[in-house]
Parts: structure tokens; C-alpha cells; sequence
């Protein structure tokens, strides 16, 4: 390429340049729009309306608004939603932290370590639920088969109130933690030695180094799985979908707002409902985040 | 820069075309030249090969068309129904139930299939009435019956002989039933009966035992807090929370009463006969066999007996493109050969009058299914209307709770009473 140009061969090739950047994104900005951007605005537009059989639309207001606040099993959803949250992030998290700094020791085969951690993810989570919800069943399970061979007490984790949440949750954390690690340990890995030489001379012992070294070092990695997390959680609908059906008696501490939406959308038909039910987990999920995003000046530390 | 640009332009050239490749596939049909190929959708895997069979009858005399059954898990079968008639891809041919039937009747979803055979008595000559009554809708067909099933009471013959316990004959009523299960229960710790929260094959019978009913007649409004209603379900009810020789709700949620019976784990259940090929072939060292259902002794009205009767219909869209040839399969699966060729196969007992006894010769020997048709005598059909589908969940649910013993039975009747009456009342 010449590096002398007239001015208007360099805007042909600037303006070239961009044209084969656009073409580049456009099928994945196509695609986004199609398939996310309508959609989505579509669907604020059916959760003012009433459906009908088939694809026929009524306006309706703000009907579907006023019956959603006013229904109990709507805010038991949301307080399932919450509470899921908050059995899943924070330990998932701390796991994940934990593990990550295993998965970088100098230990000998850490690559097999790394690939059996992350197998979970790789796993469809349907059969990861089917598998579960068998080592759950309180009467054959192989959970309940092993407590009773110790002699602790069993529990039918599934079908009672006050387990079930916390049982889909170990599910959630033990198919993710290897993914964060994996994450946590990208970022770990981005934090100089100079930094552990330096403290180790100064006198730091390991679990110091862990809190003033470690911790604010991979705080952006950190920052990113919890905006994850968080979104994951919130969005929940296919494993407890699996492992907690309908005629379950646990099933109203269980289902959370995406499988609400899911009932009312497909089960009962009520796809006007079913949009305002989603709306409220978007309008759930951007608080979230947006809380984070303002948090993040406080504990993330961008200069390494 | 011209060989970049190329190879950029291929590169999203070859992107789109695999997104848009992933886009297609909605229309099943296609028809080349004389060639047509169909895709006939069920739910059923037991019987796909009966199904295979009838349509290897029918392609043996009209060698250009080739049909493809596919079957599609319950479960899964009416969302997608759904989603393929809104964007107008139905199947070329489908089963249609009692409970979606008048959803997509009244939508004009469903071809009139009225003329099928010329002679508008075809239908009400050759099946039966409920049959015909439930796939019609302001007095047209819109589906071929296809077969009938009604609910007996299947046991386990083992746990009887353990527990010295005579099998269920026809003399027996909930009372004997009772005490057998507790018998049972009692010398073998293993559960007597298993009754499990459903409706076709669970309490409805008894609802019909009783005298009681769902729905009215002209549908306009439901039966729930009916008297004889309140005793066939509450009766239900009972057996399972009353008594500890059934489980309970939250063990069924975990493991189907089928499971559990297949398993050994129970010696009485309420079985559709759609079960009992499949159980057969899946199950063969179970000992079992079955009986009509035991009688209720303090029935409302009427003696005290009745079953729960459903039965089939093969359907196809309106808006099909192949039409001549669909319907004209459509009305192979209505003659009398066709439905011998499914009592045969002992997939399901042919709806066409005379034919059901292929079904129970070909079962004869290993159970006492002649016991479903015996029953067909007193048999109600399955209840069905337009709404159904919107509120069928709903009377589950608000059952559970009473299972739950979160909400007593005379609430929860007067809540279903309104809520059903308020969607008859908006069709």
C-alpha cells in the first residue's frame, strides 16, 4: 500500500474499509434485530393486549398490568425468583473463587482438573435435571439411599416447601462453578507474580495476599461473573421447568416468574399476561444491573 | 484488497445463507411431479408401527405417496400444534383429542370432513355416537374417529395371591375395593391402591359413578359444586388421603402411579386401556390383569357404574395444500379395513363398530381386556368444550391444593364452579 495518497483515493479507502466492517457485523446485527430487537418490542405490545386463539390480538390497556400486580401467585414467583438468587450467586460465586485458585496451584495434571470442572456446562441441562431429580426421589434416590445407610435423617428434598428452592440451587451452582472458575481463572492468571514477589517479601502470608493482592486484582473478572450470575438466576426456568412439574405439592415455592410465564403463555394460553410477566423480569433485571454498574465504582479495580 | 474483499464477501455470503437455511423447514408437504409425500404426526411411540402399518396399507394401492409418521411426546404435541397453526404449517394429517378438539374446530383450523364418503349417515352408521359427537362441531365432522379407550381396574395378581386376597370381579364396590387395598397393605407393606390426582383416569369415573357431571349438557355452565360431582371426587380424594395404602400426592409427583404399578409397587390402579399394549410389551414378567371398575354403592343417582370413554380422531388443516390426497388417506383410515389392520396391531381399539373384538383377540390370551369393552356399555364420554383447554390446568391445581391440605374440597369446588362457569360463559 502507498503511502502517499490524494485525499480522495484515502476516503475510498476509508470509506471501503468501513463498508467490509459493516458487512462483517451485519449478519450478527440482522439476526439481532430480527430475532432479539422485534421481538422484544413486540412483545411490550402484547402485554398490552388480551390474545386470543391462534395469533389474534385484542388491545387491553393496562388490564394484564393490573391483574399481574394483584396476583399473589405473581409476587410468590418473584419472591421464588429472589430467593433463588440468592441461594445461587453468592456461594456459586465463592466457590467458583475458591476453585479458581485451585485450578491455578502448581499442581500436575491441571489441565485434566480444568476439562472435568467444566464438563457440568458442557452437559445438556435437561439430562443434568433428569439426573438430579433421580438422585432427589425421595424413595429410590441415591441421595436419600446413602443418608439412610449412615443413618442421618432423609428428607423428600423435591416435594417439600422448604427444601425444594435450595435443591434446584446446589444444581445451579455445581453446573456453573466450573464455567466461573474457568472465567475467574483467565483473570487470575492476568495478575503479575511481580506483585505476590513483592508481597511474600514484605511478610504477607498467603491468605493476606489472597484479600489485598488477589481479590482487587481480579475484581473486573469477579464483576463480570456476578453480572452473570445474577442474570442467570433471574432468568431460571428450565431446570426447576424440569425437576418440579405441576402436580408437584412444592410447586408454588418453587416456580419462578419465567416458568409462570411459561404456564400462563402455553399451559393456560394467556400470552397477553404472560408478555407483562416477562416485562417484569426485564424491568427486574435491569434494576439488578444497573445497581451493579453503580456499585462497581466502589469495589472494582480497573489498573493492574 | 479486491481478493480480501472477496473473501469478505464470502464469508458473509455464507454466513447468511446458514442463518437463513436455519429459518426454513416450516411447510412439510411438498409434492414433485406426481410424487406426494405427507407427514402424519402422533404422540403415541406404542403406536407408530400400527400406524405404519395402516399407512403401508394404504401406500400399497397409491405407490406416488409417501407418508411419514413422526411422533411427538405428548407433552411437547399440542405446544407445537399450537405454534404449527399459527404459522400455518400444520402436519398433513394428526391426531386430535377431546381436549383440543373444539379450540381448533371453532378456530376453522380443521378441514370439514362432513362428505367424506358421500353418504352424510357414514359416520353415526359406523361409530359411535359420542365418538362422532366429539369430532363434530355445528353439525359438521371435522375428524375420522379413529379409536376408543375406556378405564378399567388393573391389579397386580401377585400381591393378591401374597396378601389371599380373590381377585376384583364384577360384584365388587368401592367398599370391597377399600378393604382389599388395606388387606393387601396390611400383609405385604406393599400399597393396596394407587390413586393418584388425574381426571380421565381418576376421579371423573367416579363422578359418573356417582351421577354427577362436569359439564351440562348445552355446556354452558360446569358441575362442580353438584351434589353427585362433590361425592365422586371427594370419594377420589379420599382414597388416597384417608387411607395410608395409598401414597401420597408428593410421591406420585416424584414417580407415576404407572411407574410405581409396572414396579410391583402397587396392587390396584385405574388403567386406561391405551396402557395396556405397551405394558405388555415393556413388562412382561408383571404379573397382573384387569377388571371393571368397581361399582359405588351410594351413588346420587343411577346404579353406580360407568367409565370414563375417550376415543381419537385423525384431523387435517383446512388450509392444506394437498388436500385430494390427504383426504382420501383420511378416509382409508375411516373403512372398516383400516381399523381392522389397527385391532390387529393392538395399538388401540378401532372406533369402527364390530372391530374392537381384533383388538381384544389380540390380547385374549394374556389379560381379560374384554373387560374395556363391557364397560363401553355405561361409558361416558370424556367431557370437552371450546375453553377447556384454558382452564384444564386450573381445576388441577386448585385439586392439588386440596391434596395439599392448603385449601378444603367445598372452597375449592365453589372456586372451580366460578371459574370455569366465567370462561363457558365468554366462548
Amino acid at each position: 500500500m502507498s503511502n502517499e495518497t490524494t485525499t480522495s483515493s484515502k476516503s475510498t479507502r476509508i470509506r471501503k474499509e468501513y463498508f467490509i466492517a459493516y458487512m462483517m457485523v451485519a449478519p450478527t446485527i440482522i439476526g439481532l434485530i430480527i430475532l432479539n430487537i422485534v421481538p422484544f418490542f413486540k412483545t411490550i405490545w402484547m402485554s398490552f393486549s388480551k390474545s386470543a386463539l391462534f395469533g389474534a390480538w385484542e388491545f387491553a390497556g393496562l388490564k394484564n398490568y393490573i391483574d399481574m400486580f394483584q396476583s399473589s401467585e405473581f409476587w410468590k414467583a418473584t419472591l421464588n425468583t429472589l430467593e433463588f438468587l440468592i441461594l445461587t450467586v453468592p456461594i456459586g460465586i465463592a466457590l467458583s473463587l475458591i476453585l479458581a485458585g485451585l485450578l491455578n496451584a502448581k499442581i500436575r495434571g491441571k489441565t485434566v482438573f480444568r476439562a472435568i470442572y467444566f464438563l457440568p456446562m458442557v452437559v445438556a441441562p435437561a439430562a443434568v435435571a433428569m439426573v438430579w431429580k433421580w438422585m432427589y426421589n425421595t424413595e429410590f434416590g441415591i441421595i436419600n439411599t446413602v443418608l439412610r445407610a449412615v443413618g442421618l435423617p432423609t428428607n423428600n428434598w423435591l416435594t417439600n416447601p422448604s427444601t425444594v428452592l435450595l435443591s434446584v440451587a446446589v444444581v445451579a451452582i455445581w453446573s456453573a462453578v466450573g464455567y466461573d472458575a474457568i472465567l475467574l481463572l483467565s483473570g487470575l492468571q492476568a495478575i503479575p507474580l511481580s506483585y505476590y514477589d513483592a508481597a511474600r517479601v514484605d511478610g504477607a502470608g498467603g491468605f493476606k495476599q489472597f484479600i489485598y493482592i488477589t481479590l482487587p486484582l481480579l475484581s473486573p473478572t469477579t464483576f463480570f461473573v456476578l453480572i452473570m450470575r445474577c442474570m442467570a438466576s433471574l432468568k431460571v426456568f428450565d431446570l426447576i421447568y424440569m425437576m418440579v412439574e405441576d402436580s408437584n405439592p412444592a410447586i408454588q415455592s418453587a416456580r419462578p416468574l419465567l416458568g409462570m410465564f411459561y404456564r400462563q403463555s402455553f399451559e393456560v394460553g394467556n400470552k397477553g399476561y404472560a408478555s407483562a410477566i416477562v416485562l417484569w423480569v426485564f424491568f427486574i433485571i435491569s434494576i439488578f444491573t444497573l445497581l451493579q454498574f453503580i456499585g462497581q465504582k466502589k469495589w472494582v479495580n480497573y489498573d493492574i | 484488497m479486491n481478493k480480501r474483499k472477496c473473501m469478505v464477501l464470502m464469508m458473509v455470503f455464507s454466513m447468511v445463507m446458514m442463518l437463513l437455511s436455519g429459518c426454513g423447514g416450516a411447510s412439510n408437504t411438498s409434492s414433485n411431479g406426481d410424487k406426494v409425500s405427507l407427514t402424519f404426526q402422533i404422540w403415541d411411540v406404542f403406536q407408530q408401527p400400527g400406524m405404519e402399518d395402516l399407512v403401508e396399507a394404504y401406500v400399497k394401492d397409491h405407490p406416488n405417496v409417501s407418508i411419514e409418521v413422526q411422533t411427538i411426546n405428548w407433552d411437547e404435541y399440542w405446544t407445537k400444534l399450537e405454534a404449527s397453526a399459527s404459522s400455518n404449517s400444520l402436519p398433513d394429517i394428526f391426531w386430535m383429542h377431546t381436549n383440543e378438539f373444539m379450540k381448533y374446530a371453532t378456530s376453522g383450523m380443521l378441514a370439514d370432513l362432513s362428505d367424506l364418503y358421500g353418504d352424510k349417515n357414514y359416520y353415526t352408521n359406523n361409530f359411535p355416537a359420542g365418538l362422532v359427537d366429539n369430532a363434530s362441531y355445528n353439525g359438521k365432522v371435522y375428524g375420522v374417529p379413529k379409536d376408543w379407550d375406556t378405564i378399567a381396574l388393573a391389579y397386580n395378581t401377585d400381591l393378591f395371591d401374597q396378601a389371599g386376597v380373590s381377585y376384583p370381579d364384577d360384584t365388587w364396590t368401592w367398599d370391597t375395593a377399600i378393604e382389599a387395598a388395606q388387606t393387601i397393605y396390611d400383609k405385604t407393606g406393599v400399597s393396596g391402591f394407587l390413586a393418584p390426582l388425574d381426571d380421565q383416569s381418576g376421579y371423573l369415573n367416579l363422578v359418573k359413578q356417582a351421577g354427577g357431571y362436569i359439564l351440562n349438557d348445552d355446556k354452558t355452565a360446569s358441575g362442580f359444586t353438584n351434589e353427585a360431582t362433590k361425592l365422586g371426587i371427594s370419594s377420589w380424594i379420599s382414597l388416597q388421603m384417608d387411607h395410608d395404602f395409598s401414597p401420597k400426592q408428593a410421591t406420585f409427583a416424584e414417580t407415576d402411579a404407572g411407574s410405581l404399578f409396572v414396579a410391583g409397587q402397587g396392587a390396584m390402579l385405574l388403567l386406561g386401556s391405551w396402557n395396556v399394549a405397551p405394558y405388555l410389551q415393556d413388562y412382561p414378567d408383571l404379573k397382573w390383569d384387569v377388571a371393571v371398575l368397581p361399582r359405588m354403592s351410594n351413588p346420587v343417582s343411577g346404579d353406580g357404574r360407568g367409565t370414563i370413554y375417550n376415543g381419537l380422531c385423525y384431523a387435517t388443516s383446512a388450509k392444506n395444500k394437498n388436500l385430494d390426497v390427504v383426504k382420501d388417506f383420511l378416509k382409508f383410515l375411516g373403512t372398516e379395513e383400516a381399523n381392522i389392520i389397527q385391532g390387529k396391531s393392538g395399538a388401540a381399539i378401532p372406533a369402527y363398530n364390530g372391530t374392537s373384538k381384533y383388538w381384544v383377540e389380540n390380547l385374549q390370551d394374556k389379560l381379560n381386556v374384554q373387560v374395556f369393552e363391557d364397560m363401553m356399555e355405561y361409558g361416558t364420554q370424556f367431557y370437552n368444550a371450546k375453553s377447556k383447554s384454558q382452564w384444564n390446568a386450573i381445576v388441577r391445581d386448585t385439586l392439588l391444593e386440596v391434596y395439599n391440605g392448603t385449601k378444603d374440597l367445598d372452597t375449592a369446588l365453589s372456586e372451580l364452579q366460578k371459574t370455569v362457569d366465567g370462561y363457558l360463559a365468554e366462548e
